[in-house]
């Protein structure tokens, strides 16, 4: 028995040495990558329930072949043979680790829909009905989509059609939405779009304020809104059947996404589902939230990830948060003018979708402004308008490339 | 290169000429401001019925009050119809009570209260165990 071969053996078959061999370096960058969001996620409370996941899924994922093998297998997913014929669904099943098995519920498009339902189900359209101004901000912000669009069309053809929409939907700030457009038009770069995403909507309370002070004058933030009519229960009720059955008439691409969320929403108001609605917005979303982060992540493989590609996209989707943000801004200083100075402009830039701190960011500005200003039940209007305004967004582009 | 004069479902796995995603763009957030316009209406439209009638409600209290006591008589009858023939008792106020309610037919609340003590007393038995369904004065044949 040689010792030394032995020894050799054992070293060339760790994970160590497989860093140094072809690539590897890409793999460390990774996992340090990945540190680095389980510091934001932990030490920072960036989103922390989703961006652990993503992180610890990055980090397995991106361990050398032989651990990372054993949980997920990128090829089987978004290789050129399941791009050329589809998913092999049978195999994955059969051999798929346990990444894999998770993993279906993103492809599937299913995980987006149950977190919608579950987002559905917490939130309170109360402020939008009250105020349906509101919808019209909701819209402005979803204008940072389409310039994004513009923009990654405009790349000398480094994206395909599919990939700018993708991209495009960064700006959206909604997470459930980015990934169920991306897995449809583009997976491919599924994991660099909800990364992007999510780490975006965490980094929120940073990127909006300074544009909020920028375009609103000291008099335009020190606005005091009135409180607007009070909303009945039968409004309410009345409100996510209304909506699914004028929306996805118009737009069917968009159905599973928005049937979802008002489906939540009705077991919220509807008064007789109480034990459902404490489901879908608990241990529902909950579960749904832990499969998504970490499939997610493990799809952020250093080949497919550190490329140059990559890296347009993570600088596209924060110009399409700040352009919607902008967006959102401008056309709340048209409302303040044209309402007479009633509605305060800070609350446009709670127009893109990320629910509910885009609305406390826009509160925590106000109130800087003039300390007994609140905002944010009247900025929460303009916020859950965002949320059907994306998934509009989503729904046109599914049904243009789909 | 996709175009949008050409197709009218894009292809995704190709790129898009610059004209033609401003095209689309343009197109892209009409339609998002058509369709949340389209809901603002609609919500507002839906506020004014509400407000419309609670307004009416409030301008003709009466209507409320008629509204209420027929609700309260159809209950009556309801509940009467599963029990027993139906006679034209005079439907008073539900006395309030620790332990449920207690319609009274024909009887004020004073001599309620009284019978409830009674029969207390008598049985031994303290008056929040026991539960009163309905007291009915019993006309006497002449």
């Amino acid at each position: 028995m040689n010792i030394g071969e032995i020894i050799k053996n054992l070293w060339e078959g760790s994970g160590y040495y497989l860093f140094g061999a072809d690539q590897g370096w890409k793999s460390i960058i990774m996992i340090i990558v990945a540190f680095f969001f389980l510091y934001l996620g932990i030490k920072k409370k960036f989103e922390p329930l989703l961006l652990v996941g993503i992180a610890f899924g990055m980090l397995l994922t991106n361990l050398p072949a032989g651990v990372s093998d054993a949980l997920f297998h990128p090829d089987w997913w978004t290789g050129p043979d399941a791009v050329q014929n589809g998913v092999d669904y049978l195999n994955v099943l059969q051999h798929g680790g346990l990444l894999d098995i998770l993993y279906i519920g993103v492809k599937t498009g299913v995980y987006p829909c149950l977190i919608f339902m579950g987002v559905g189900a917490m939130t309170d359209f109360g402020p939008m009905l009250s105020r349906p101004s509101s919808l019209i901000l909701g819209a402005a912000a979803q204008m940072g989509i389409y310039l994004v669009f513009i923009l990654a069309s405009c790349m000398g053809g480094l994206y395909t059609g599919g990939e700018a929409a993708s991209i495009s939907i960064i700006a959206g700030a909604d997470g459930p939405t980015a990934i169920f457009l991306t897995k449809q038009l583009a997976p491919q770069i599924l994991a660099p779009i909800a990364v992007a995403a999510y780490s975006y909507m965490a980094l929120i309370p940073l990127l909006q304020p300074p544009f909020m002070k920028l375009l609103t004058t000291k008099k335009e933030r020190m606005t005091i809104m009135q409180s607007s009519r009070k909303v009945s229960k039968k409004e309410k009720i009345i409100f996510p059947i209304l909506v699914t059955v004028v929306v996805c008439l118009l737009l069917p691409s968009v159905a599973p996404l928005l049937g979802s969320l008002m489906f939540g929403n009705l077991l919220k108001e509807c008064g007789v589902t109480e034990r459902l609605s404490d489901t879908a917005q608990n241990a529902l979303m909950n579960i749904v939230t832990l499969f998504l982060g970490i499939s997610v992540g493990a799809t952020a493989v250093a080949a497919t990830f550190l490329t140059t590609k990559t890296l347009v996209i993570v600088v596209l989707g924060l110009a399409g948060f700040v352009l919607a943000t902008i967006s959102g801004l401008l056309i709340g200083k048209i409302l303040y003018v044209v309402s007479k100075g009633k509605i305060n402009p800070l609350i446009g830039s709670a127009g893109v979708s990320a629910v509910p701190m885009a609305a406390r960011v826009s509160n925590t500005v106000g109130l800087k402004s003039n300390n007994s200003n609140y905002l944010l039940m009247h900025a929460m209007g303009p916020n859950v308008a965002g949320v059907i305004g994306s998934a509009v967004a989503a729904g046109f582009l599914l049904a243009v490339f789909g | 290169m996709n175009s949008l004069i050409l197709a009218s479902v894009l292809n995704k796995d190709e790129p898009m000429q610059p004209l033609d995603a401003l095209l689309l763009a343009v197109i892209g957030i009409a339609v998002v401001f058509v369709v949340l316009i389209a809901l603002m209406f609609i919500i507002w439209l839906m506020g004014k019925i509400f407000d419309g009638s609670d307004k009416l409600k409030e301008k003709h209290p009466e209507w409320g009050e008629k509204l209420a006591k027929t609700k309260e008589k159809m209950m009556f009858w309801k509940k009467k119809e599963n029990k027993e023939p139906a006679e034209s008792f005079e439907v008073q106020e539900v006395a309030e009570g620790t332990c449920g309610d207690v319609k009274l037919i024909n009887v004020s609340e004073r001599d309620a209260a009284m019978i409830m003590a009674i029969v207390a007393d008598s049985t031994g038995t303290p008056l929040n165990e026991l539960r009163f369904v309905s007291i009915k004065k019993v006309e006497e044949e002449k």
